[in-house]
């Protein structure tokens, strides 16, 4: 109500026009003042909308920097058949656009992964390294997708390696909430990370 | 070196099996009975027909190809049979002259190496092995998977659709009988979520429904529960957590409804056992000494599981007395390296998909075979319009 009545304040319903026909004055005022009413109601939660999706995204956290790892939960997560081993420095490269990421998580050498911030698909052509130092060349694709302040990214490849990341920062450290799927067994984690040069 | 590996290990697992049956009975004291069939039974009532094998159904692959993984078979009737086939393989540029064509003779589990072509993933053979139906038009649902899991047609649903599990991309399909139209798509397509999570699988495996079209997903390899659906695909409720208590999973694989009040027998295969339920998901029972890859609830109302230790086709009574096995690790014919799904026709023949052995073997009853060692299909409801 408060807001209503701020938009008539502001103008919003002054203008109430009388036709043939229509019911006494004090009813039209009425019915005309309701939907001025209405319609500035409508004009003031859009903009208050609109003003919570650009705060919200102006709260959206920025991951950039080169993160060092402290821990995992459980201790010493192996990973699986050296995909997504929690890799000892990560370095992220957030812009209005796109998150980069560069690690040894991808597989046994570093590698620099981009994932697109709109949601759409990002495919190229890899190889795919294992510990075990078989390569292959593969299609890879990444995606990825806002959960509130928290940046949920998928990477997949066609050597059966997926890999979805929840990533959040509190604290001055970066969680990484990992769950790895291959045709063996699936993993969970939660990795912790701290600012690092 | 790797075959001999397999070998001792085939012959020490069929050693066991002697054994492993009658002593997992033996640990439900009230349910001693032993299995009849044992080692050497290796196709039990059935025989291999078609002696130009492995030549039945395996047709398709291009030249210096060869047909991958077999995830699933579903006989709809003796000349209807669906292939869900995980893509084909590359052959080495040499092969030796007794090759017998399924990717098993090379000792290397044709399950994920090498990266398969998704080509052929579902097609629909007759009873010869003659092609019938490809549908080409949705191998490009595989390519960012394995290929698809299993298939299967609801024996209470008159459209006959087809419902198609893909584990590694987190979907189940359904597909209309003439796989022309894609009618839904369960799950998120590569999103997969956790245990509480109804919206997303995470390597759903298995499928079967209740009468009324109400329906149970063993979901699978990542989580550890099984999610029930209304006839329609919603969600209506889930149970289980990982561990290896009562109610609780590691890999259920498997899962078959059916019985008076109805049942969930849920191969709990990281546990090598079989959990039973209530349809609300409240435990009844556990069987212990079998992890099987697949299950199928027969005609004759006995759960059928295909065990991925021993390579064994064991039949149970509702009640969980083993009453019949047969099979035997191997890539010859009539033997198998890991059954991941079987079906049977009206007219009894028993088809095998192997995942590692890449083949799926067809076998036909022998004359005079005693018919409670037969695994009987489930009727399908009459096709609405007719058969095709």
């Amino acid at each position: 109500m408060t807001r209503i009545r701020g938009a008539q304040a502001s103008g919003c319903a002054n203008d109430v026009h009388a036709h043939a026909n229509q019911p006494p004055p004090r009813l039209r005022r009425s019915a005309g003042a309701l939907a001025k009413a209405e319609a500035c109601a409508l004009l003031v939660a859009l903009s208050l909308t609109l003003a919570g999706v650009v705060v919200s995204a102006q709260q959206r956290p920025n991951f950039t920097g080169t993160w060092k790892y402290v821990s995992s939960t459980p201790p010493n997560y192996p990973g699986s058949n050296g995909w997504g081993v929690p890799s000892p420095t990560v370095v992220v490269t957030q812009t209005g656009t796109e998150l980069t990421i560069e690690s040894g998580q991808f597989g046994a050498a570093s590698m620099k992964v981009v994932y697109k911030l709109d949601g759409t698909d990002t495919v190229w052509d890899g190889t795919s390294s294992s510990q075990s130092g078989s390569t292959a060349v593969v299609k890879w694709r990444t995606k990825a997708s806002w959960d509130g302040n928290r940046l949920v990214l998928y990477t997949w490849n066609t050597a059966l390696n997926q890999m979805r990341d929840i990533m959040s920062l509190s604290g001055g450290q970066l969680t990484i909430v990992r769950a790895t799927e291959q045709p063996g067994p699936s993993t969970n984690a939660t990795l912790t990370y701290t600012k690092g040069s | 070196m790797h075959r001999l590996r397999l070998s001792l290990f085939a012959f020490l697992l069929a050693g066991l099996g002697f054994e492993l049956l009658p002593s997992a009975a033996s640990m439900q004291q009230s349910r001693v009975d032993p299995a009849k069939g044992g080692v050497g039974d290796i196709t039990g009532p059935y025989e291999v027909p078609d002696p130009k094998w492995p030549e039945w159904a395996h047709p398709y692959p291009k030249p210096g190809y060869i047909w991958g993984s077999q995830g699933g078979v579903f006989a709809e009737s003796p000349n209807r049979i669906y292939l869900a086939n995980r893509g084909e393989l590359k052959l080495p540029d040499r092969v030796p002259p007794n090759f017998p064509g399924n990717w098993g003779f090379f000792n290397q589990q044709a399950a994920t190496q090498p990266i398969a072509n998704m080509v052929n993933c579902i097609v629909v053979v007759d009873g010869n092995g003659k092609l019938i139906e490809a549908w080409n038009q949705w191998d490009k649902l595989f390519e960012w998977g394995r290929g698809p899991h299993q298939v299967y047609i609801s024996p209470y649903d008159p459209e006959r659709l087809v419902w198609v599990v893909d584990d590694m991309r987190h979907v189940i399909y359904k597909f209309t009988h003439d796989g022309k139209r894609l009618v839904q798509t369960l799950g998120v397509l590569d999103e997969f979520g956790d245990n509480d999570d109804l919206t997303r699988f995470r390597r759903p495996t298995m499928i079967d429904w209740l009468p009324d079209g109400t329906f149970f997903v063993a979901d699978g390899y990542g989580n550890t529960r099984v999610v029930k659906f209304n006839k329609d695909g919603k969600p209506l409720m889930k149970w289980g957590t990982r561990g290896t208590g009562p109610g609780q999973f590691n890999t259920p694989h498997g899962i078959a409804v059916g019985g008076s009040p109805p049942r969930v027998f849920v191969s709990d295969r990281g546990n090598r056992r079989i959990q039973v339920f209530d349809v609300n998901g409240n435990f009844l029972e556990e069987w212990p000494g079998i992890a099987p890859h697949s299950m199928m609830m027969s005609a004759d109302e006995h759960v059928w599981a295909v065990d991925s230790i021993s390579d064994r086709i064991v039949k149970f009574d509702l009640s969980g007395h083993a009453e019949y096995s047969f099979g035997q690790f191997g890539t010859r014919p009539g033997y198998t390296w890991a059954m991941h799904q079987i079906s049977a026709d009206q007219d009894g023949n028993l088809f095998i998909a192997e995942v590692f052995g890449g083949r799926t073997q067809k076998y036909r009853p022998k004359p005079g075979a005693d018919p409670t060692q037969l695994v009987r299909g489930r009727s399908l409801m009459p096709m609405a319009g007719g058969t095709r």
